[in-house]
């Protein structure tokens, strides 16, 4: 009989959590990030990474933060010139009340990083209920005071209709987690009914729509469907 | 004072600015050379240029006149500190106890007329109505009994009666007695001509320079510990508090100036986000300014003197906390000065803030504005649109392509040295180049080119917004462009 796996731990408010991928999965750890981490509703998120250091320039699009339930508006990007800034930024921010997460941005070795400046963030994520992410793109994992240590990479999608490339998906391993079992895998779907990521292996997901992209086969002109007129019973 | 505008393609052709009203264009005002044509404000634009084929003309601009009003008004508190506004071209300038700084009543009025830097006619009288009328209606002579009747600025009826009257200048109507005029003319007649002969007052309403917000401290022995000054500061940060709580205002930039016992002066400035007059914020955002200082302070023997200025203030009303107990309010601040705080230590444009724009392409339906300035805007509903990548790249990462049709999904691409293979695909969403934006862009070929989007996944199962870069047929050497990851 298989073993059912663990339910998914969510990356608690008030905790530090790292996450690590490579460069080209950066936008599915993010995702894995900004929909799994516990945000206060309204508070502040903010986003800080040092553009230099990137070695593939991108920029957050408002659009796709809409699409995984965001608000851009919410989202405050801080660019700062060195890693070390990045740091006192991050650990400024998530000193203060109001922000509801710090996502810190930080590609390969990353040396500032260790276990002081690590159990400091904590100690302000502690004080502040801000749920502090840590992302390590292209970096070795190294021990710190973190809650979760996690690795994320894009994992093959489910097709929607006419072979497109389906909502997201991702396979996410819990590396560490303090007190906890770690070393778990899950593959993770993106549930668009309700806005957030579902274990694959208990969700199978019913396309009944097709994406946008695609021009939707509609009877009636869309804005007819509330009209009780052309209502077919 | 009369305007007269710049950039006319000529300097020597007269000039007229002139304005709509009713259903024709009339000439509003005009320059010496428009008016010794023979012409005259209120013709009609096809009259003037008639008599005057050469004219050029210019759209008036009312608004623009009055502010350029406001400007000089503000620029002649040099000569006096009572300037009133005479709309729509005058100023009135008090100038009792002023004109011996300048040498005199011409010399000041020739200083005068050069700072406003236009022509113009100036007048001087004992009151303010007087020296208005010798000003618009006097030419040469500075005695106010020589002057028309036009000059009490009736209307026209009263003008008519006292015409026919055989009254043309203000001597005439002054010898006659008070009452008869009254009588015959009307009240205001009287009241005007009293004004002007100064019997009765003709009072002014001064523009009024707002005081500046500023506090200073001077020691009488220098001081030179940071931590002094700062206690001076906050003192002095106070002061300016309570004179912006008056007034109802909060500072948007704060400048501090130290002046050391040897005359060295270091400046330290700072801007917030929001208004604010909380000492404790603006001493914060003080030392961080201190503390990000490329070369420290050096208080050498000490300081002197502090003096502090706000020269950027804005509104700022006493807020009421919410019944429960402001922890939202609490929150929004905290974030606020987190803003200004980085702002200060990082500089202001390096924290940003995404803001929607009611464009097409991609990259530029969204833009990065400093936090301090960002609206709260709402971002436009994205169901029923086709779905966005959450990362853009900045700019397109270029890819070698094989599609297996010339304008078909791309079937494997090389990017950064390695081979993907497509599995997936979907599209084209067609993007058009903006041709409206483009000078010549509604000529075929001159809106630059149309980008077909397709939502791509490899085989690592990693997702991708590929587009190509021009239409197959229409376009040569046809390229292809990652612009974005998919979660």
């Amino acid at each position: 009989m298989p073993q059912q796996p663990a339910p998914l731990p969510a990356l608690e408010a008030g905790q530090l959590h790292e996450i690590h991928a490579e460069g080209e999965d950066r936008a599915a750890a993010l995702a894995f990030a900004l929909a799994m981490g516990v945000f206060a509703p309204d508070g502040a998120i903010v986003a800080l990474r040092v553009p230099g250091r990137s070695r593939l320039p991108t920029l957050f699009s408002g659009d796709g933060l809409a699409l995984l339930g965001l608000d851009p508006a919410r989202l405050t990007l801080v660019e700062p010139a060195s890693e070390i800034d990045m740091l006192r930024a991050g650990l400024d921010a998530a000193r203060c009340a109001g922000v509801a997460a710090v996502l810190i941005e930080s590609e390969g070795r990353f040396a500032d990083y260790d276990l002081t400046a690590s159990r400091r963030l904590v100690l302000a994520a502690e004080a502040s209920r801000a749920c502090v992410i840590l992302l390590r793109v292209d970096a070795e994992p190294r021990s710190s005071a973190a809650r979760t240590r996690w690795t994320v990479a894009s994992a093959p999608s489910v097709p929607l209709e006419a072979d497109a490339p389906g909502w997201p998906a991702i396979d996410a391993e819990l590396l560490r987690c303090r007190g906890g079992p770690a070393g778990t895998r899950w593959r993770l779907i993106w549930d668009m009914d309700h806005g957030c990521f579902r274990d694959a292996a208990r969700f199978q997901p019913q396309w009944e729509t097709m994406p946008g992209a695609v021009v939707p086969f509609l009877g009636l002109r869309a804005d007819a469907a509330d009209d009780p007129r052309r209502r077919v019973a | 004072m009369r305007r007269t505008i710049p950039d006319a393609a000529s300097p020597d052709a007269p000039l007229a600015l002139v304005t709509r009203t009713g259903n024709a264009l009339r000439l509003a005002a005009l320059d010496a050379q428009a008016q010794s044509q023979g012409l005259v404000a209120g013709m009609t634009l096809a009259d003037a240029r008639a008599r005057c084929p050469t004219l050029a003309t210019c759209a008036a601009d009312p608004e623009a006149d009055a502010r350029e009003l406001d400007r000089l008004a503000v620029a002649m508190r040099r000569f006096t500190p009572m300037v009133a506004l005479d709309p729509p071209d005058g100023l009135i300038l008090d100038i009792s106890g002023c004109a011996h700084l300048f040498g005199g009543e011409k010399a000041l009025a020739r200083a005068a007329r050069r700072e406003a830097g236009y022509a113009s006619r100036c007048g001087f009288g004992p009151n303010a109505t007087a020296a208005r009328a010798l000003a618009r209606h006097g030419g040469k002579n500075s005695d106010v009994h020589a002057l028309p009747v036009t000059a009490l600025d009736l209307d026209d009826r009263a003008l008519a009666a006292l015409r026919r009257a055989g009254l043309r200048t203000i001597g005439d109507l002054a010898r006659r007695p008070m009452s008869m005029i009254a009588a015959r003319f009307g009240e205001q007649t009287v009241t005007r001509l009293r004004q002007i002969l100064g019997e009765a007052a003709s009072p002014i309403a001064p523009r009024r320079a707002e005081t500046p917000i500023r506090a200073h401290a001077r020691f009488p022995e220098p001081i030179a510990r940071t931590d002094d000054v700062m206690d001076v500061i906050e003192h002095l940060l106070t002061e300016a508090a309570r004179q912006m709580e008056e007034r109802r205002i909060g500072g948007r930039r704060f400048l501090v100036r130290l002046i050391r016992s040897d005359g060295a002066r270091r400046d330290l400035a700072i801007e917030t986000a929001q208004p604010v007059r909380d000492p404790a914020a603006v001493l914060r955002l003080l030392r961080e300014r201190i503390d990000t200082l490329a070369d420290p302070i050096d208080p050498g023997f000490g300081f002197d003197s502090v003096h502090l200025a706000v020269p950027w203030t804005e509104p700022l009303a006493d807020r009421q906390r919410s019944l429960d107990g402001g922890a939202q309010e609490a929150a929004r601040e905290g974030v606020t000065a987190l803003i200004d705080r980085l702002g200060v230590r990082l500089g202001p444009q390096r924290i940003r803030r995404l803001q929607p724009r009611d464009r097409h392409l991609p990259e530029a339906a969204q833009r990065l504005v400093p936090a301090a300035q960002a609206a709260a805007a709402g971002w436009p509903p994205t169901d029923g649109r086709p779905p966005r990548p959450l990362l853009l790249f900045d700019p397109p990462q270029s890819v070698a392509v094989i599609a297996g049709v010339p304008d078909g999904p791309p079937q494997r691409f090389r990017w950064r040295g390695r081979l993907h293979e497509v599995v997936l695909a979907e599209g084209p969403e067609r993007i058009a180049a903006e041709w409206w934006r483009r000078q010549g862009g509604h000529h075929a070929g001159g809106a630059g080119r149309t980008r077909d989007y397709y939502r791509i996944e490899d085989s690592d199962g990693r997702r991708y917004w590929m587009f190509r870069h021009g239409l197959f047929g229409q376009e040569a050497d046809i390229g292809w462009y990652l612009h974005g990851l998919f979660a």
